[in-house]
């Protein structure tokens, strides 16, 4: 079974990498890692990068808890940005853009990505929203931010996906 | 007409700027679209000219965490006169991601491109829906009046929809928005398959279930089955759909079925030739005669259509179609199209 899984997730990669537009991969500013913050009382600390992947495409709309997801999205041209569509969504902005329509159109969600338009924003308005998420450059991390552990690596740690 | 349009212009304006100032991020908010498009056609047969296409108003409301709002209007060129329609407004509660309960008037999920794309043009890869889903071909009930219960089984990638309703009208192209004629209560269950390890993958169907007016006095039990393959990631974007509908007389009779298909190909080009997208469509829809609803009203179609759509920027495209269609396996007709279509988004960006 858990060689079918393997075997699925290769072809995934395979197939994804044939039909992606984007033949460049984007890092984060100075090849810095992007942490993902979430609101201090989410009872979450880990998430598989399938898990995340669903938060941000509006899939997974809820928390364990039942508090609503509240993804707060960095505006277009911070490099962070660039990263999360490239390895998240896999899209570039204009499919992005139709991406979120087309959710809305369907009723799928009733909004999309709240827009910030600063690190510190993020950083501060994930703190503040409950069932908030969002992303920052690992240099814009404060003491007080609850950094979820993606697939169980930090952002520090080698094989990060999100750097 | 002109008493129309401006009723329709206010009561979009109220509708999606009065409310779009509310940005907080955790009250209640309002996000809306307009979508709306002018085409140029060309058809065999017919005199050539500009055509104004549906205006449509579409707003998302999140009147609380858990109790959201759905709302579409259209404006529609109809025999002189523009038609204010109301397409959709469905108030749904949603327990959390495995249950979400709504009632209202949805697009019916029996039919992926009806609840995917639908009035909203400027999604869509081509000029038109197929016609096994467009609006006055009575091949499937494009709305549905009732409620429903939907989701995503947890754990997985399986996403459920199901619900009871009025079913079709008299005329069998609409719904019954103000109650079942008959009695008789249709039932729709649709499910899709929507794996993470291959984001942009769907595969699904639907079965929906109904006792509509057939083409004399009595009745007919209908029964459609319907299914979907779906990839629209990357440069590729694929849509297949096979639809199959059924209809027994209840006074007795032999069960007659008849089907359509599409299959819809568009290609992204690369690099500086990234806003273009030509695409190809097969269609085919084969209606048995002796159909005792569709019968007498829908003809065999087959059409292969090919066009390239070029997206300006912003939220607009000009697509070119042309169309080569035929009518129970008549002579074929062309016809050439060029549409410019467009949305507007009110009250957020993302």
């Amino acid at each position: 079974m858990k060689g079918l899984h393997v075997l699925v997730s290769r072809a995934a990669i395979v197939f994804a990498a044939l039909t992606s537009m984007a033949p460049t991969p984007v890092s984060g500013q100075d090849g810095a890692a992007v942490a993902i913050v979430v609101h201090p009382l989410t009872g979450v600390d880990n998430l598989t990068f399938a898990e995340l992947r669903s938060i941000f495409q509006g899939d997974r709309q809820f928390w364990e808890d039942g508090r609503r997801v509240t993804l707060l999205m960095r505006a277009p041209a911070a490099a962070e940005r660039e990263l999360v569509l490239d390895r998240i969504y896999r899209m570039n902005e204009v499919q992005f853009r139709e991406y979120w329509i087309g959710k809305m159109f369907r009723a799928e969600v009733a909004a999309g990505p709240k827009l910030v338009y600063s690190a510190d924003m993020a950083r501060d308005l994930v703190t503040v929203i409950p069932g908030a998420i969002t992303f920052v450059p690992v240099a814009d991390v404060s003491s007080d931010s609850k950094v979820v552990r993606i697939d169980g690596m930090l952002p520090s740690d080698e094989g990060y996906p999100l750097k | 007409m002109q008493r129309s349009i401006a009723v329709l212009t206010c009561a979009l304006a109220l509708w999606t700027t009065g409310l779009a100032g509310q940005a907080d991020l955790t009250g209640p908010t309002v996000q809306g679209f307009i979508f709306g498009d002018v085409l140029y056609a060309s058809v065999e047969g017919t005199d050539p000219g500009f055509r104004v296409g549906q205006m449509v108003a579409h707003a998302n409301g999140t009147l609380s965490e858990h109790v959201l709002f759905f709302g579409e209007l259209s404006a529609t060129y109809r025999n002189s006169a523009y038609s204010v329609a109301m397409e959709r407004a469905i108030l749904r509660y949603e327990f959390n991601d495995a249950v979400k309960l709504s009632a209202g008037r949805y697009h019916t999920p029996i039919s992926y491109w009806n609840t995917a794309f639908h009035h909203g043009l400027w999604l869509q890869g081509s000029v038109a829906r197929p016609r096994a889903v467009t609006f006055g071909t009575p091949f499937i009930p494009v709305h549905f009046v009732g409620a429903m219960a939907e989701g995503r089984i947890p754990g997985t990638p399986v996403h459920y929809m199901g619900g009871v309703g009025n079913g079709r009208d008299s005329s069998g192209r609409g719904a019954q928005d103000g109650g079942d004629a008959n009695g008789n209560r249709a039932v729709i269950v649709s499910t899709s398959i929507r794996p993470s390890t291959l984001s942009g993958l769907r595969i699904g169907g639907g079965v929906y279930l109904d006792r509509v007016p057939d083409g004399g006095a009595g009745e007919s039990d209908e029964r459609i089955l319907s299914g979907h393959v779906v990839w629209d990631r990357g440069m590729m974007d694929v849509v297949a759909e096979y639809i199959d509908v059924a209809h027994e007389p209840t006074l007795g009779g032999t069960s007659r079925g008849s089907s359509a298909a599409y299959v819809h190909v568009g290609v992204r080009l690369p690099g500086s030739l990234r806003d273009l997208t030509p695409y190809g469509r097969w269609e085919n829809m084969e209606v048995d005669s002796a159909d005792p609803v569709f019968g007498s009203v829908l003809p065999d179609y087959d059409a292969i259509i090919g066009g390239v759509r070029y997206d300006l920027e912003g939220l607009a495209a000009l697509t070119a179609e042309y169309r080569n269609e035929k009518f129970d396996g008549g002579a074929s007709a062309n016809s050439f199209v060029m549409q410019a279509s467009f949305a507007i988004a009110v009250g957020g960006q993302s």
